[in-house]
């Protein structure tokens, strides 16, 4: 059972905030689908390899240098900036 | 069904209608007609007259059209547009102008195919009814009482509705496959590494892959011959590694060995059961040899599925934190609580749901009870895969176990939704590629999908068992919706 401190806690390490409200319904869902997801921790495997699930070899490229994004193009998207850079305030 | 790409290229380049015609006559229905089904969440009318105007002077200066010039289509919107707002119709990428293009538009972009907007889909691809999609859910074009399915609910409404002549989705856990059954169209989720990733939103990485939803089958192999490239700025990307699949897609499918895993048929609705049983008697009688056998670790799916997927999710949607691009919550007052409150008020409940589930598994204690258990099932899953596809070319089974569902149906209970998706995460998870075809449809009159599942790379195998049976069938398993652009 997932507790309404536990889903507190995750939700901290997601960087998310959980109203009071919310939380019976949440830590209920949460229970059910961690329930669902129980199904397999009992179940035995065969260790199979799974770093490379699907036989992929990566497909390389020369490492050659070519031209980046526009940095005043990519800036735009940010809400806060200033000379350059992205605003973001300071720790308090 | 007669490919519409190919009909429509020969009725431009024959000059019986001009590229700028043909598209307006898109651009008019999507304007009187997309309020009735919520397809596009953004129409981009000017770029698509400028796309058609280029084409037009191909043609008037006498040039051969490439197969998809000029033909007016769609993207999900978590496909990036470079200047074109992309928001995963999420509210924390509102306002969200790429400057890139994602490589599939690129590559369509060069053949001058002509976009007419991006589509609706449940938030960041997490749902199976686009509902959790920020602008409200995408409406079945055969019912509009009925959901179009999802996540790409978008592309599946508005290609059902008539509104595009194809359009591209992502698949992650069956999220083309699902709608196009339920759209009564022909959906292809590639195999993982077919189609380059660079550009698509990510929601979980090891499994998402882009492909088409067409009308037609024919309509898919262009689709998918022209998008299947290599890319360098996709490490996972091989393209299409075999001859392009058009060339072999009307090929005799006699002697073909058609797998039936009964696993798949479990618990599915008897209306869809039937639909399929009688696809394989047509399949029998086009010469396919049918082999019976068990998938047990099949019943592994759905967990691992969603284990792994909300895993990838809690790791890739991390980056949305207000600072670069897209939502940042106005009243705050130290950094964290900034990140914090922009991530809360700009997710929706699923998306948040996802994440934390992902965050809970990953987390010291629980990792090697879900995390790695899953990771290890997957491995199995895989090799039952393997082991299927020495017994045959490709297997049948039910796109879904039931036709398309009702609005607000998903948003009762979590755990009963994600069950919906039985039969199509598999694929995902062993990295195959898989078609949904329309094979019927129920009491109501709802079309009823039916998937052929290949091994890796032998996607020309698939799309050959479906234009078979398409083209055995006839225009009886198709029904075209009564709205948008009239094409006969």
């Amino acid at each position: 059972m997932v507790t309404h401190e536990e889903i507190l806690k995750i939700a901290k390490l997601a960087k998310l905030s959980v109203k009071e409200e919310e939380l019976d319904e949440l830590t209920k869902d949460m229970n059910e689908i961690i329930e669902f997801a129980n199904t397999i921790s009992k179940v035995g495997s065969d260790n199979s390899d799974f770093d490379n699930i699907n036989n992929l070899s990566n497909a390389f490229r020369e490492d050659v240098v070519v031209p980046s994004y526009d940095r005043e193009e990519i800036l735009k998207n940010a809400e806060s900036r200033d000379d350059g850079y992205f605003l973001v305030k300071k720790r308090a | 069904m007669d490919s519409q790409i190919k009909k429509l290229s020969e009725l431009m380049a024959s000059k019986q209608i001009s590229c700028v015609e043909l598209t307006q006559k898109y651009i008019d229905a999507i304007e009187n007609e997309n309020n009735k089904i919520n397809a596009y969440v953004n129409q981009t009318p000017d770029a698509a007259i400028e796309a058609a105007k280029r084409v037009d002077e191909k043609i008037a200066s006498g040039e051969t059209l490439l197969p998809l010039e000029g033909i007016p289509m769609t993207l999900k919107d978590n496909i990036s547009t470079k200047g074109i707002e992309t928001t995963c119709c999420s509210n924390i990428l509102k306002n969200y102008y790429p400057i890139y293009n994602a490589t599939v538009w690129e590559t369509l972009k060069r053949q001058n195919a002509v976009l007419l907007g991006k589509t609706n889909m449940d938030e960041f691809a997490m749902g199976s009814s686009s509902e959790t999609s920020c602008f409200g859910g995408a409406l079945n074009p055969h019912d509009f009482s009925r959901v179009a399915g999802g996540s790409s609910g978008g592309v599946a409404s508005a290609v059902g509705g008539n509104l595009a002549v194809y359009g591209l989705g992502s698949d992650t856990g069956g999220s083309i496959r699902q709608p196009a059954s339920f759209c009564g169209l022909v959906g292809l989720k590639p195999t993982y590494g077919a189609v380059s990733r660079f550009g698509l939103i990510a929601y979980a990485s090891s499994f998402d892959q882009i492909g088409p939803i067409t009308t037609n089958v024919e309509d898919t192999a262009l689709v998918y011959d022209a998008i299947s490239v290599y890319d360098d700025k996709d490490s996972t990307c091989r393209g299409r590694v075999n001859e392009p699949v058009c060339k072999s897609l009307k090929n005799s499918i006699k002697g073909m060995k058609i797998g039936i895993a009964k696993e798949y048929f479990d618990g599915i609705r008897d209306d869809v059961n039937s639909a399929v049983q009688n696809a394989i008697k047509i399949y029998e009688s086009l010469g396919a040899e049918i082999v019976y056998f068990d998938m047990p670790s099949l019943k592994y799916s759905l967990p691992v599925y969603y284990i792994l997927a909300c895993a990838e999710a809690s790791s890739n949607l991390g980056r949305y934190d207000g600072i670069r691009y897209g939502y940042k919550t106005p009243h705050y007052s130290d950094r964290d609580e900034m990140v914090c409150k922009t991530r809360s008020e700009g997710f929706g409940k699923e998306v948040k749901r996802r994440i934390l589930l992902g965050t809970y598994v990953l987390s010291a204690g629980y990792y090697d009870a879900y995390y790695k258990k899953a990771q290890n099932l997957r491995g199995t899953l895989v090799n039952a895969f393997d082991d299927a596809f020495t017994k045959c070319d490709t297997i049948l089974a039910p796109t879904v176990p039931m036709t398309a569902f009702p609005l607000n149906f998903t948003a009762k209970d979590a755990v009963e939704t994600y069950l919906t998706d039985i039969c199509t995460v598999p694929v995902n998870i062993a990295g195959l590629p898989a078609v949904s075809i329309p094979c019927g449809f129920d009491n109501a009159g709802l079309p009823i999908g039916m998937q052929l599942i290949g091994n890796r790379f032998c996607e020309s195998t698939i799309l050959n068992a479906a234009y078979q049976y398409e083209n055995a069938v006839g225009e009886k398993a198709f029904k075209s919706a009564n709205m948008g652009v009239n094409l006969s």
